[in-house]
């Protein structure tokens, strides 16, 4: 570890004395193909089912965090207008596919500080108006005037995951077969059909070895978590806290040189924050929701967390250990793959699920005891730079 | 793909990206730090590696290198028609680079390929705007799949 990495974790490891951060209401909209939907419509719903479920009066809340990519100018304000919370304190990120988890991000920090005790965070984006294939890179970054894609990216990491390791171009495809079936069993999950195998591997190639049905779809959705300090739990008498223990963001560094692309240092930078702050190692995780936004992005990330040693998830998947009922069951909403991939909302449905999980409202994709969960998105890629922003969430039961 | 060598009135795929030489070809201008000597591709002005005050030179780079890894492209964005094989090439330097591969087929491309650079007009000019000169990597000739 580098002495700036080292600087960052004692800079961010736990404080002492900083007030607890529990997550009490949350909600989500249908994640799909909703062309008729605007981001204020989708958010109201959202917002509105998280405050339905953490059953406060909304004038309680005291600020709110709006995670989107592409919903133009005070899209939270917009939203929060809609359900009388027009005036508190908005702040609208963007963190590429991160931006939901960083608004989250933003909450807990707000509490953390004691600056405050009920907190919204939610996240919306509406996509298919915008684009009908690959989103579009950054104009005027070199990797995309070369003829960068997203898929592309992913692609060339998958290759060399197949030289490093062995990984076979089923062993990837078997992780959109798992992830759809998990959708298949989600209410609010864009796909609501499981797939076989071969239709994964017959499906049209996107960037070799991806197909279409290894890459995630573009979805229009919002989601919204209702963050409460420990204090107000109590005072608020907060029907059902789950303890949100930790809330990592860290960015890729800009890296020159010949590096490992079958790995990803910035999942794994996250990773040990966040680890560090909620007191937990991987071995302490019972499930994940990680940021699969291609089949070989599920690998990089699952390895990245140190969840599975490296090299060894894709053998993980095809024995059947990452399913629900599995060892460890990764993505089972259905993830980026199987449940859409609203940018913005993605992180914040993320933890949705984890809160259901963990509450054991999760319906025919419950998983049995699971006392810990762990969220992770990750977003963008600019020449040099990695990947733009990681983020990581850790709840406990 | 060669690119005229009497042609004056290209620019290139960003500013300062490469130079063209007497005899057509191109070269990629990247920089090196004159402290930790770590080189970047495109040019940075300060180095991220080592912090120090020492000056960035510019650098050539070499024209030879080796495919780290590629994928063939079969969507992309309106600009760029499909199918093309996308490569990350490493070169002597230790720098990176991304880069279309000129002249290889799908089934050609592999881990290890040895490539060089070649110009490329990646955008044509008219009356309105210049040509925009940019570049890719073929297989090193005799040393192909």
């Amino acid at each position: 570890m580098s002495d700036q990495e080292q600087f960052v974790m004692a800079e961010q490891a736990d404080r002492g004395g900083a007030p607890a951060v529990y997550v009490v209401g949350v909600g989500m909209t249908q994640f799909g193909k909703q062309p008729d939907r605007t981001p204020e419509d989708l958010g109201r719903e959202a917002v509105w089912a998280a405050l339905q479920d953490a059953a406060i009066d909304p004038r309680k809340i005291e600020a709110a965090y709006c995670g989107h990519v592409y919903q133009g100018m005070a899209v939270g304000q917009r939203v929060m207008a809609q359900v009388g919370l027009a005036g508190i304190p908005v702040t609208n990120v963007e963190n590429v596919c991160s931006s939901g988890a960083t608004a989250i991000h933003g909450g807990y920090l707000a509490i953390r500080a004691g600056e405050c005790d009920v907190v919204l965070a939610l996240g919306v984006e509406c996509l298919t108006g915008r684009f009908r294939g690959a989103l579009a890179p950054e104009e005027g970054d070199f990797e995309a005037l070369q003829g960068m894609t997203m898929p592309s990216i992913y692609a060339m990491r998958a290759r060399r995951h197949m030289e490093t390791y062995g990984t076979t171009a089923e062993q990837l495809a078997r992780v959109s077969v798992k992830n759809k079936r998990n959708a298949s069993l989600n209410p609010y999950a864009q796909f609501k059909k499981a797939v076989t195998l071969e239709e994964v591997m017959a499906s049209r190639p996107i960037a070799e070895p991806l197909k279409l049905m290894e890459c995630s779809p573009v979805s229009d959705g919002a989601a919204a978590v209702v963050l409460m300090s420990e204090r107000a739990v109590r005072a608020l008498a907060a029907r059902k806290p789950t303890r949100l223990a930790a809330v990592a963001l860290l960015s890729g560094t800009y890296e020159p040189g010949l590096t490992d692309m079958a790995f990803e240092p910035l999942t794994w930078r996250t990773a040990q924050v966040a680890y560090a702050r909620a007191g937990v190692g991987p071995e302490d995780i019972g499930f994940a929701e990680v940021h699969d936004c291609f089949s070989s992005a599920e690998v990089l990330r699952v390895e990245g967390l140190g969840l599975v040693p490296r090299g060894e998830y894709p053998r993980f998947v095809e024995a059947g250990h990452a399913d629900i009922g599995g060892k460890l069951p990764i993505n089972p909403s259905g993830g980026l793959l199987g449940k859409g991939h609203p940018l913005g909302a993605t992180g914040v449905a993320q933890v949705v699920e984890l809160v259901r999980q963990l509450r054991g409202e999760a319906g025919p994709r419950q998983i049995d005891g699971a006392k810990a969960g762990l969220a992770h998105c990750r977003g963008g890629k600019a020449a040099g730079i990695e990947g733009a922003a990681c983020t990581i969430a850790i709840l406990t039961a | 793909m060669v690119v005229n060598a009497e042609s004056s009135t290209w620019v290139p795929l960003l500013p300062g990206l490469l130079r063209q030489e007497d005899d057509g070809s191109v070269t990629l201008l990247g920089s090196r730090c004159e402290g930790c000597g770590t080189t970047y591709f495109p040019a940075m002005k300060i180095c991220v590696r080592c912090l120090s005050p020492e000056r960035m030179l510019s650098a050539p780079l070499s024209r030879r290198g080796t495919v780290y890894t590629f994928s063939v492209v079969r969507q992309s964005l309106p600009e760029f028609p499909t199918p093309y094989v996308l490569a990350y090439v490493d070169l002597p330097e230790g720098v990176r680079v991304l880069s279309q591969l000129a002249d290889v087929s799908p089934e050609a491309a592999h881990i290890g390929m040895e490539v060089e650079l070649v110009g490329a007009i990646t955008r044509k000019g008219d009356a309105d705007q210049p040509e925009v000169l940019g570049f890719r990597f073929r297989c090193v000739t005799g040393k192909g799949s």
